[in-house]
């Protein structure tokens, strides 16, 4: 069974409805691709983010928004941050260096 | 059911400019002129973009100098769902960014969103012309509507 199977991914960018909506959209594709069924994939504003961190085991931003994360529990959640939000490759390969893709 | 690009060359959402010497204020504001024309975002609905870009800085300039401007999903003076193509011969300036890379855009698909659904299905396609390389290469260009729509006749992007 894959790591990321019935896990749970958030993207977050400044509003939640552009950057966030691309990167939800290549996570899927990176899903897709390594047959990886988590159970859900969301995306919000960072405002919003934080809190609801807890609640996922990935979270994924642009590298600006990192800082907002600050103070969360890493041992739960984990943080990975992009420098391009809609490429596919860079998430599949952070995915990878975080150990969460084989 | 029509692409993003055929839905911006149908709703005149479009701008052909020079944009020689505009601040990316002046410019983010001036992409959304076309929106502002049929009534999908209010005239002031740029200073909300543009005050998203001071605090977070240019992050939603992506590669291939393309920018895509945008606050929240029903954000105050958005009335429509829609995209703000528009086209400048000069790179605009944005500044660095937080690696302080420069960041130019000589592309603007400003976004306003007051429907979900059909945001998200706008984003789906913009996801994909965003990584078209020479669909990219055409639309900065394109001079007129017909431009666009050739554009994206010569170089489809594939169904994912």
């Amino acid at each position: 069974m894959a790591k990321l199977d019935g896990k749970k991914l958030l993207a977050c960018c400044a509003n939640g409805a552009g950057s966030s909506l691309l990167m939800e959209n290549a996570i899927k594709k990176v899903m897709t691709r390594n047959n990886i069924k988590p159970a859900a994939i969301s995306h919000c504003a960072v405002s919003e983010g934080k809190s609801a961190a807890a609640n996922y085991d990935v979270v994924l931003c642009a590298k600006p928004f990192a800082k907002t994360f600050d103070g969360i529990d890493t041992s739960k959640t984990a943080l990975i941050t992009l420098k391009n939000v809609m490429s596919d490759k860079e998430i599949e390969t952070a995915l990878k260096d975080a150990g969460l893709l084989d | 059911m029509s692409t993003v690009l055929q839905d911006i060359v149908e709703k005149k959402h479009y701008k052909f400019i020079d944009g020689a010497g505009l601040t990316w204020q002046e410019a983010v504001k001036i992409s959304t002129e076309s929106l502002i024309a049929d009534g999908s975002v209010s005239a002031d609905f740029y200073k909300q973009i543009v005050a998203c870009i001071e605090k977070y800085g240019p992050y939603m300039v992506f590669e291939h100098n393309v920018a895509m401007p945008h606050t929240t999903e029903n954000a105050d003076g958005v009335y429509k769902t829609g995209i703000g193509f528009m086209v400048c011969k000069s790179l605009i300036d944005f500044g660095k960014d937080e690696d302080g890379e420069e960041k130019k855009a000589n592309l603007f698909f400003t976004l306003c969103s007051a429907n979900p659904a059909e945001h998200m299905n706008n984003i789906q396609q913009l996801a994909s012309i965003f990584q078209n390389e020479p669909l990219l290469d055409a639309l900065v260009e394109a001079k007129t509507p017909e431009d666009i729509l050739k554009a994206e006749k010569d170089f489809p992007c594939e169904d994912d």
